[in-house]
């Protein structure tokens, strides 16, 4: 298995993940073997259990795969330690949960800064990156607002303000409409397919959504952790 | 940005954050108190202790101490005193002369301590004459009176106006024997003393024993028993006399300091214990605190916070809670101390102590009992937090973030 290309921003080489949490183990990834490029914007789909987040886990790192590797951006990231992969994770990844997941205590601008404060960029930049991020998600006037004043719509879109804010390589939402109805969360989505087009971020999305589905460019669909179909729109 | 989101999560769980200052505020106000209560104790112990009978600092011929003898003495008197009274921090001293003898009052006989005093002196180091409880003090020049103890009295069936005859040998080697007036029965405080204690005036005792000029022990006292050791010193350095020894309290009531000392180490005990409970009250909601907001930690460190950041967050967050505990311990300490300082706690029951005996207790605000405790209640508060904040900045995120 040769290094990745410039294009290639993930690859994975028979990542297997197998949990054991009672002592029975059980196969959540079977080898799977995927390469996705930069500025794709693609979902990977597939029936409860059929591992989709445990494969979004592992190749954003948050998980270790059992066996197999992972290349992100041409770095192995299933070999670096805790602090490595938290630096890897602020500069290369951004993430969108299915329940927003942004921090109560912090205002909107201080979420969506949160990951540049990190990363130790300058104030004056963060604020002007953050209003930028802020104007494009349609979120402007509300900075000051904690999440719990804001709709699940825009708390979602805090969320993407936050993954997107720092130009992560990819991003990486989980079931991101899940918690959302059906209007706000096809805005949402033109929002992030504007966003993917404007900026050639790679999206990847794990989902159950039709809508998604439909919008995704590419569509990878896991079957008992293994990959059963991968075509592209 | 981790001060930040410590300082409002303290705000978030109001009522834990209560409880955990609450344990922290009630352990810090309890130990203070409890430092207050001890050193007001072993203060007025002391205080009462060294100004009634043994002074703050003494001198002797050297020898005299460990082995008390009639011809070990101070001849110089006039001039050791003068060095002493150099000194600013000297509120007062005072020549003593002793030795023992037969006492008689009429058919009655035992034996008795003689001590001979500076009247005047011995007024204003000892407030010798607040002990006389019947009769008079004795004359501040010599004129053959006697004061006597009242288990002494008692013994001898002597009252105020009884002839007293007393019995010795004098340092020429010559038999001593001469007639006192009793003009005062006194009672020091100690039992075992007012049972053979027999003051003459000190020109008396030094004729009847031959020692003119000569005394066994000068008592000195300070203006501030912390500035004893400071004294000492300075007196040793004056007096500059390789014949003479100079000892603070704690060396002449060696048996007394010692059984003061292991008192106090009883009270760290105690202080331990209270820290004990305050240090489970608070592992016990920092704990729960990181349990409920695993799935936050996993988000943290899914966006890129590093380990030890999450750590120090958690660890943060207690210190913030416990300065802001401090400070209002602080205050309560030192209003409850001060209260206390000056109404004091009237025992249900007087108790002696060396032979002395004590119904109210006072307290006493100083450093101590503000510095130990704050140290204590943050250090603990930090301990307990460090089993917590390892297992926040150890969370897996992945794991985390399947928590509801």
């Amino acid at each position: 298995m040769e290094q990745t290309q410039n294009h290639e921003v993930i690859v994975t080489d028979k990542v297997t993940k197998i949990f054991d949490p009672d002592g029975i183990p059980v196969n959540a990834l079977n080898g799977i073997d995927l390469t996705i490029t930069s500025g794709e914007f693609t979902a990977i789909v597939g029936p409860s259990g059929s591992g989709k987040t445990t494969f979004l886990n592992i190749i954003s790192g948050l998980d270790t795969p059992t066996e197999g590797k992972v290349w992100l951006s041409g770095k192995i990231i299933s070999e670096m330690n805790g602090n490595e992969l938290s630096d890897f994770r602020r500069d290369n990844i951004g993430f969108i949960f299915q329940a927003y997941n942004l921090i109560p205590v912090l205002t909107v601008e201080e979420n969506v800064e949160y990951i540049m404060l990190l990363a130790g960029v300058s104030k004056a930049e963060r604020h002007e990156r953050v209003k930028k991020m802020l104007k494009a998600v349609g979120l402007e006037g509300v900075e000051d607002r904690l999440p719990t004043q804001l709709s699940g719509g825009q708390q979602q879109r805090v969320a993407i303000a936050r993954a997107m804010v720092s130009e992560p390589t990819i991003i990486l939402a989980d079931e991101p409409t899940a918690n959302l109805d059906s209007k706000t969360g096809n805005d949402l989505l033109e929002m992030m397919r504007r966003l993917n087009d404007e900026t050639g971020m790679t999206f990847i999305f794990s989902t159950h959504d039709p809508m998604v589905m439909d919008r995704a460019r590419r569509l990878i669909t896991l079957r008992d952790g293994q990959v059963d179909t991968d075509e592209t729109k | 940005m981790i001060l930040k989101i410590a300082f409002r999560n303290i705000f978030r769980q109001k009522r834990r954050t209560i409880l955990t200052a609450l344990a922290m505020i009630v352990g810090f106000t309890l130990s203070s108190v409890f430092i207050g209560w001890s050193d007001g104790t072993y203060s007025n112990i002391i205080t009462t202790f060294t100004g009634n009978r043994i002074g703050h600092i003494q001198v002797h011929s050297k020898g005299y101490l460990d082995k008390p003898s009639l011809y070990k003495t101070i001849d110089n008197v006039s001039t050791v005193g003068e060095a002493i009274q150099s000194i600013p921090e000297v509120e007062a001293w005072s020549p003593r002369l002793f030795t023992s003898g037969i006492g008689s009052v009429n058919e009655k006989s035992t034996a008795v301590q003689i001590i001979g005093i500076d009247v005047a002196r011995e007024t204003k180091a000892t407030q010798f004459d607040k002990k006389v409880i019947e009769g008079t003090t004795l004359a501040e020049t010599a004129s053959g009176q006697a004061v006597i103890g009242k288990g002494l009295a008692k013994i001898l069936a002597a009252t105020v106006g009884s002839e007293l005859v007393i019995f010795s040998q004098a340092a020429d080697g010559s038999i001593a024997n001469d007639l006192y007036e009793v003009v005062g029965i006194m009672e020091s405080g100690n039992a075992i003393t007012d049972r053979v204690a027999c003051y003459l005036h000190i020109e008396d005792a030094q004729q009847l024993f031959v020692l003119e000029g000569r005394v066994h022990e000068i008592v000195i006292t300070v203006s501030k028993i912390n500035k004893v050791a400071m004294v000492t010193e300075n007196i040793r350095t004056r007096i500059n006399d390789p014949l003479l020894e100079v000892s603070p309290w704690q060396v002449v009531a060696k048996s007394f300091y010692k059984a003061m000392k292991a008192d106090q180490q009883g009270d760290a005990i105690g202080r331990v214990i209270i820290m004990l409970i305050v240090a489970i009250g608070v592992l016990n909601t920092v704990l729960m605190s990181v349990l409920e907001r695993t799935r936050e930690y996993g988000v943290l460190k899914a966006l890129g916070t590093k380990p030890r950041q999450i750590f120090s967050l958690v660890v943060t967050e207690v210190i913030i809670i416990a300065i802001a505990s401090i400070c209002v311990g602080a205050i309560l300490g030192i209003l409850i101390n001060y209260l206390l300082s000056i109404n004091g706690i009237k025992l249900p029951q007087e108790f002696t102590y060396g032979g002395m005996k004590f119904g109210t207790m006072y307290t006493e605000v100083n450093m101590r009992s503000l510095i130990i405790p704050a140290v204590t209640v943050m250090l603990s508060a930090i301990i307990v937090s460090l089993f917590p904040a390892i297992k926040a900045a150890r969370i897996l995120p992945a794991k985390a973030m399947r928590t509801h």
